[in-house]
């Protein structure tokens, strides 16, 4: 759950960008931090080899102050996809207040999808997150690529799923923003209740979103 | 200062005592104030002095941002045009974001490292406890397969008691036959010869009254009494006959009704197999022909009634195996110091398939309530115990030949212990 730290004001957030190996989750970040201008914005720390995959993490940190003068920070993980880097993923994934699973809507990464996605539940269970309750947000990236599932195919298998599900293309930053908004809206619901940033911080939800976004950005907010 | 030895969570921010761990202080404030061209001092964002001299008072003074707030600030003693002081900023913030990037990989490392550690030793302990669990069970199983061998050995010893005591009720059967049959005759021969005894008893009487020779003689004639006493004398040979052979079965019978016997005792293959025979006969009677070709000759040293339940059983066998015209032979003879006794049928043989099996105990292709399956392993089990051999030669529908050998050595053996 996130930090609220009494003295210094300061309410962090995690968010976690979880998915299979090369599906576009550091793109996402990268995006983001192209994109978004919050008040406060820190540097995209990249932690990856030379061939680009992430070895450990990738950091962004994003921060305004609530009305109230809280400080409202946001620390953005991705956990590296590779199967053999289970062990940092489940400690990347600990204590997450919100998810975002980025899918290869690729056809030939079906199976990759549905093995991440079965081993976020299962690292959910073992960090000790509730799955059921935890904030979710699902991505199929990569749409700009020709051989993929079909929105409609994606949407008969994930209809019954309770999570908001996008469509993105992070290399052209297409769907990016679209995703976090989605995201910051089910993460604001659970801080809410915890926090009380309405009634005790005059933070709604709307705002919270246009803040994190930035001030160029929450023209478009719709 | 960064504890490397603990590692720390990598999510809590790094203060900038942690991020300068590793840096050679000096040589950063030297190269500050170098580049800087005054005197220049780090303090962390509580004001506490870090590096280079705080100690004075300052003029100018830059924030150094760490993730998102300030961690701390560079300030000199005189003033510094604003590029250069931000720029000097600037240059410091790369080193501390390099270092933090260190010092989160080496977190996150040491939390896996740690985290993995743990699984594998609960893993470890949860596996002893399992193997703990499984040596436990696996005892009290061997302890109930023991058990459990021992309770079906003593069924199958007792079955197998069973099929020894059965084959003497067999043999009791067809015995009251091969008794009753001169009994019969022997009954009817007496009757008549008793009768015969009213005729000589009244000759007797004329005698007694004093008739004479004359008359005597006629009587003798007009009764065939000459006849009479011949065959008298014939009746009485016959039963006798008769009486010989029920005694005969009687002691085959007695030697083969001790199926318990452990003491071994000097005894010919050939008699035994005589005995059997003949007490045996009915079982055949009417489908097969038996042909005897015996010449074992020296007694050896055996337990006899045992030898005996073989012949007995290959013999049934070889019965069972004929329909109608079969012809049984048993030979004996010693071949290379060792005596071997044949039983050959001509009866319907035994498929290979079945072979294979027809020692198991239990194992019968007769019907419920004909077989038991295991006459075989009855015999087979006397012969080794004869220190022998059983074997099985058969073609389907041409007939079968059981061969036992049974070592001289042994009787030699016994015969010059006594
Ligand atoms: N065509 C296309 N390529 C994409 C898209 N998103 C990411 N990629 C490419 O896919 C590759 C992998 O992207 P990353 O963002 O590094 O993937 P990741 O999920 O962080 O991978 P790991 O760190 O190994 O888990 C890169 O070459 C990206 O340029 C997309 O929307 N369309
Ligand atoms: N002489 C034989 N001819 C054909 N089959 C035989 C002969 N002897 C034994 N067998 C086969 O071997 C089986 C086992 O024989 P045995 O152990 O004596 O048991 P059982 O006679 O009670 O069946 C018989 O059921 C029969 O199939
Ligand atoms: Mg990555
Ligand atoms: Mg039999």
């Amino acid at each position: 759950m996130a930090q609220y730290d009494e003295s210094s004001q300061k309410l962090t957030i995690k968010l976690v960008y979880y998915g299979p190996a090369l599906s576009g989750k550091t793109t996402n970040l990268m995006r983001l931090h192209d994109i978004l201008t919050p008040d406060m914005k820190g540097e995209l720390m990249i932690m990856e080899t030379a061939d680009d995959r992430t070895l450990f993490f990738d950091l962004l940190p994003l921060g305004f102050r609530a009305p109230s003068g809280l400080l409202i920070k946001f620390k953005v993980y991705t956990v590296p996809g590779q199967v053999i880097h289970d062990s940092t993923r489940k400690a990347v994934l600990s204590r997450a207040d919100g998810v975002v699973f980025v899918a290869d809507s690729q056809r030939t990464q079906s199976v990759n999808n549905g093995e991440s996605f079965e081993n976020l539940a299962a690292n959910a269970a073992r960090v000790g997150l509730d799955f059921q309750q935890l904030p979710l947000v699902v991505q199929f990236n990569k749409r700009d690529l020709p051989a993929i599932l079909s929105e409609q195919e994606i949407m008969a298998r994930w209809e019954k799923a309770p999570w908001p599900v996008l469509f993105s293309s992070a290399l052209t930053g297409e769907g990016i923003i679209e995703t976090f908004k989605a995201l910051l809206a089910a993460v604001y619901r659970t801080c809410d209740r915890l926090y009380r940033l309405q009634s005790d911080h005059g933070l709604d939800c709307d705002s919270f979103i246009a803040q994190t976004l930035g001030g160029s950005l929450s023209s478009a907010r719709g | 200062m960064y504890d490397f030895q603990s590692g720390g969570d990598f999510e809590r921010d790094l203060n900038l005592d942690e991020l300068l761990t590793g840096i050679d202080k000096s040589r950063l404030i030297s190269a500050l104030n170098v580049l800087l061209d005054t005197t220049v001092g780090v303090v962390d964002d509580t004001g506490a002095s870090v590096i280079g001299d705080n100690s004075s008072k300052t003029v100018d003074r830059v924030p150094l941002h760490g993730e998102l707030e300030p961690v701390g600030f560079l300030q000199t003693r005189t003033a510094v045009p604003s590029e250069r002081l931000s720029a000097a900023a600037d240059l410091m913030q790369l080193i501390l974001r390099c270092n933090a990037r260190y010092l989160l990989a080496s977190d996150i490392h040491l939390q896996t490292q740690r985290d993995d550690f743990e699984e594998l030793q609960r893993r470890n302990v949860a596996l002893q406890a399992s193997e703990a669990r499984y040596k436990k069970l696996s005892e009290s199983l061997e302890i109930r397969v023991k058990e459990q061998v021992k309770t079906i050995e003593k069924a199958h010893l007792k079955l197998y008691r069973n099929e020894k005591q059965a084959s003497v009720g067999r043999l009791a059967a067809g015995v009251a036959h091969e008794i009753n049959n001169p009994l019969g005759f022997i009954r009817s021969n007496v009757a008549t010869a008793a009768s015969y005894l009213e005729s000589f008893y009244e000759f007797n009487a004329l005698i007694d009254n004093g008739a004479s020779s004359k008359d005597l003689r006629k009587v003798w004639e007009e009764r065939e009494l000459s006849l009479l006493l011949d065959d008298f004398k014939d009746l009485m040979k016959e039963s006798l006959e008769g009486l010989d052979r029920i005694a005969k079965i009687v002691i085959a019978l007695k030697g083969f009704s001790r199926i318990d016997q452990t003491e071994t005792e000097r005894a010919d293959i050939d008699t035994i197999v005589r005995q059997i025979c003949q007490v045996a006969e009915s079982q055949w009677q009417q489908k097969a022909k038996l042909v005897l070709e015996l010449s074992s000759e020296n007694p050896i040293q055996c337990q006899s009634a045992q030898l005996g339940q073989v012949v007995y059983g290959l013999l049934g066998n070889a019965v069972d195996a004929i329909e109608t015209n079969g012809i049984i032979r048993i030979r004996t003879a010693v071949r290379n110091g060792v005596v071997v006794l044949e039983v050959q049928d001509n009866g319907r043989g035994i498929p290979e398939a079945v072979l294979a099996h027809v020692f198991e105990p239990f194992f019968t292709t007769k019907e419920v309530g004909q077989g038991t399956g295991l006459g075989l392993t009855v015999c087979h089990d006397i012969v080794k115990e004869h220190g022998g051999t059983i074997e099985i030669v058969s073609q389907v529908s041409k007939g079968t030949r059981v061969t036992v050998n049974l070592p001289v050595q042994n009787a030699i053996q016994h015969s010059r212990e006594s």
